[in-house]
């Protein structure tokens, strides 16, 4: 009387951590406009839609959605949820489904310098996405113990370029310290005491 | 209401609390406090020449809040009996009042409040229901901005007799509003708040919807929802009406409401569904609908009235399906949103039916009850000698026991539904279940593990949920163990933990312990009697070390014939997977200590003997030693 099916996709969103709740979600949109990235970073960012895309077994069309990738976790919506879903969860593992299947995320993630790096694992520490580990490397034929990003986990958001003692980690173009302070001085007339070489 | 006052058998006691309830169905006695007025209900006509010369002026709470009364007051000029109230924390004695009242001297300062016991054969509760209080949702921003307003706020400012007299203002500068939003499920289907639907508000805000249309047709009127809710007849009609008439849907919840504090003007941000996009529009004046939630003192009417809550602090009923309007206890009889949110139809409908309820009370010479009530052996209780027991009262969900120190306990016939709970927890087997006592049990279980015990597996099954499950594996042809034997008790409360060392002691393969689930109950609360003893049985098993499976506690409603099949054949499972000679060894070791946990239960009244016939019945059939 029972026959074995294939595990759904909504199934298998489920079955990572934080997924379980998915299919409590009543499509009220709460959420999305609750949402900082939708409101300032990307008007097609919506997590309802999201999550009904994983409910109807949408599965090339959730990995394609820009919602899966950008999500920072910055838990928003969390608790305007009339149903209490913890939807960076859900996000998060439909993003985890979508790095199994090969998928790659988009974002520019951080860039570390192995040349100056001194592996003192301040940035492994503040990470708030767990995206940095120490490794052993061959730098400049030497082996050397270096931070690394995970590019599949980085949201890009630059609190390890603001803890680096050594300004060995950073953002790159329109993040890097470089373009930053520059468009600090800009605001602020000018630097304050003049950088000689 | 006045029809009601002016019939001459009918008593309506306003500002009247029920402070204590004693005895049982069709004998109630009811204590009652009619508190103070402060004028007599004799002499005052209700001319309201008092209201004017008074100087205090207080909130009106049935205006809301939005206009003054004044010290002396009635509620509304509907009030019946149109008596006036003088509210003495807000008096400030300048008796004035005594002054305009003149002649009548209908104002008195020296009545107190009166406690009186009345008679009454049954009880009907309808205190209906309150209103959650958004100012805890701070995203809708009620309380910080003045033209954010509730349901009921709406209410009076587009009621004819309101505090503007029908003329629909906006608090901030007492402008008429010409954008108008309606959110829904303020507060109700929010698992933060109250994760239920509140019912009625859909129908509400289309009503308010539809009467604003009416009034001022160019008013643009927007409801934001996450479901339309219109489920009854001639709903789903009205709901095309305000369509028609042009109010604006919007599926979405919104998230947000943001004000411009020079104009006092709102912002509303949500998503439209429709669109899939957010939308933020400004409006000038937003009604929230908020749920609907129990009055704040059902605990106190809970405990007064002795009948309990369902998930929520709604009143529970003793049946969701066959008998709504019943409560637990027998002769209190629910009616309207006390008993779970309702519309008015369904309110009347249930008060009728109540009303019907409570008459068949009154017209009754005799109450019948079902059989199966308990009985005390007063000869075995030892409170009767003397000691501090009291375990069958604290037992019992119904009250139905008294307990004082000195005298045998006593069963209240009438209260008693007969779960059995008191029986199975009585440390001294003092009290007993008609139909179903120890002994009858007892000679069940040696004649069902007569043959081959060590095969059977006995499952104890309760009369509302397991058995009914049994029932419905067997019609829908779920195909289960032959090996089983059932026997059936009124509830999980009954299953004594002597009945369990008795079948294992007898040899039993395996036993199952099976009810209601919790929430089932068909006796408020005894399953959760039945459940504790489970899991101690469970843990006492695990100490003596029998192998784990053999007993097994589960709980399977009517309705899971299938989970009754699946349990029963995981339970052949196991018993197969333990060889045979190691399982005859383990019921050896244990039968010593199955016998002394068991020794007990042999002194009570008519045990041997049942137990004496169940066995001359084996020998006379297959045979077999125990």
């Amino acid at each position: 009387m029972f026959h074995e099916s294939p595990e759904t996709f909504a199934e298998r969103v489920r079955a990572i951590p934080g997924g379980e709740h998915l299919e409590m979600c009543y499509s009220c949109g709460t959420c999305v406009s609750k949402c900082m990235i939708q409101q300032k970073v990307e008007p097609e960012y919506n997590p309802r839609r999201l999550i009904r895309k994983a409910v109807m077994g949408m599965e090339r069309e959730a990995f394609e959605d820009k919602t899966t990738w950008l999500c920072s976790a910055c838990d928003l919506c969390y608790p305007a949820c009339p149903q209490e879903i913890h939807i960076s969860g859900v996000l998060l593992a439909i993003k985890e489904l979508a790095l199994q299947a090969g998928h790659a995320a988009p974002l520019k993630t951080a860039v570390v310098d192995e040349l100056t790096c001194v592996a003192c694992g301040l940035c492994v520490e503040v990470c708030p996405y767990e995206a940095i580990t120490l490794v052993e490397t061959q730098v400049m034929g030497q082996t050397r113990t270096v931070a690394r990003v995970d590019a599949n986990h980085c949201m890009a958001c630059g609190l390890c370029a603001a803890s680096c003692r050594s300004t060995s980690i950073g953002l790159l173009e329109e993040f890097s310290n470089e373009v930053l302070m520059e468009e600090l001085w800009a605001w602020m007339g000018g630097p304050l005491v003049e950088v000689t070489e | 209401m006045v029809d009601a006052a002016r019939h001459p058998k009918v008593d309506v006691r306003t500002y009247t609390e029920v402070e204590r309830v004693e005895g049982f169905v069709g004998n109630f006695k009811v204590l009652l406090r009619e508190k103070s007025k402060y004028v007599r209900a004799d002499r005052c006509n209700g001319c309201g020449e008092c209201v004017p010369v008074c100087p205090i002026e207080v909130p009106n709470y049935f205006e809301m809040n939005l206009a003054p009364r004044k010290a002396i007051y009635v509620p509304m000029s509907q009030s019946v009996p149109l008596i006036y109230t003088i509210d003495l924390d807000a008096c400030i004695h300048c008796y004035k009042c005594v002054e305009a009242c003149g002649k009548l001297e209908a104002i008195d300062f020296s009545i107190e409040d009166k406690l009186v016991w009345e008679d009454v054969g049954s009880i009907i509760v309808a205190t209906g229901y309150s209103h959650f209080d958004p100012s805890v949702m701070p995203e809708y921003g009620y309380g910080r901005f003045p033209n954010v307003i509730t349901a009921m706020e709406m209410e009076r400012l587009n009621n004819s007799a309101g505090p503007t007299a029908g003329n629909l203002i906006r608090p901030s500068d007492g402008v008429n509003p010409r954008r108008l939003a309606i959110i829904n499920c303020v507060g109700s289907r929010d698992k933060r708040f109250n994760p239920g639907c509140s019912n009625f508000c859909c129908m509400y805000a289309i009503k308010n919807a539809i009467l604003l249309k009416q009034a001022h047709p160019d008013m643009d009127v927007t409801i934001y929802y996450i479901d339309i809710r219109t489920p009854s007849k001639g709903y789903e009609e009205f709901y095309d009406r305000a369509r028609e008439m042009g109010v604006r849907f919007t599926q979405g919840r919104p998230s947000l409401i943001t004000e411009d504090p020079e104009t006092g003007n709102l912002f509303v941000h949500s998503e439209d569904m429709g669109l899939g996009q957010v939308i933020e529009r400004e409006y000038d004046m937003v009604m929230l609908n908020q749920a609907a939630v129990p009055q704040p003192d059902v605990d106190t009417v809970s405990s007064v009235l002795n009948i309990s809550q369902s998930p929520g602090g709604w009143f529970m009923e003793y049946h969701p399906k066959l008998r709504p309007m019943d409560s637990p206890t027998d002769g209190v009889f629910l009616a309207g949103a006390c008993q779970g949110v309702k519309d008015i139809p369904a309110s009347v409908a249930q008060g009728s039916a109540s009303a019907a309820r409570a008459g068949r009370v009154l017209h009754a010479e005799e109450w019948e009850i079902e059989p199966t009530v308990a009985y005390v052996w007063e000869d075995r209780c030892i409170s009767a000698k003397g000691k501090k027991c009291g375990i069958c009262a604290r037992a019992c969900p119904y009250n139905a026991i008294e307990y004082e120190r000195g005298k045998a306990a006593r069963v209240i016939t009438a209260k008693c539904h007969g779960c059995g709970g008191c029986v199975a927890e009585c440390p001294h087997n003092a009290v007993t279940q008609l139909h179903f006592t120890d002994a009858q049990i007892l000679a069940q279980i040696h004649a069902l593990l007569a043959d081959g015990p060590e095969e059977k597996i006995l499952a104890f099954r309760c009369n509302w949920c397991s058995y009914p499950g049994a029932d419905m594996a067997g019609t829908s042809h779920f195909e289960y163990t032959s090996n089983e034997r059932g026997l059936r008790v009124m509830c999980s409360a009954r299953m004594d933990t002597d009945f369990i060392y008795e079948a294992f002691r007898l040899g039993a393969g395996a036993v199952l312990y099976s009810g209601c689930h919790e929430q089932d109950c068909h006796y408020i609360t005894a399953q959760r009697l039945g459940a504790k003893r489970a899991d101690r049985l469970l843990r006492t098993f695990e100490k003596m070390g029998m192998t784990p499976g053999r007993f097994r506690v589960e709980w399977i409603s009517a309705a899971q014939g299938d989970k009754y099949a699946r349990v029963l054949n995981e339970m052949q499972v196991t018993l197969d997977s333990i060889p045979k000679k190691q399982l005859l060894e383990e019921i050896e070791d244990l039968r010593p200590q199955m016998e002394k946990r068991a020794r007990r239960m042999r002194q009570v009244p008519q045990v041997e003997e049942a137990l004496a016939y169940a066995d001359s019945l084996k020998v006379a059939g297959t045979g077999g030693e125990v």
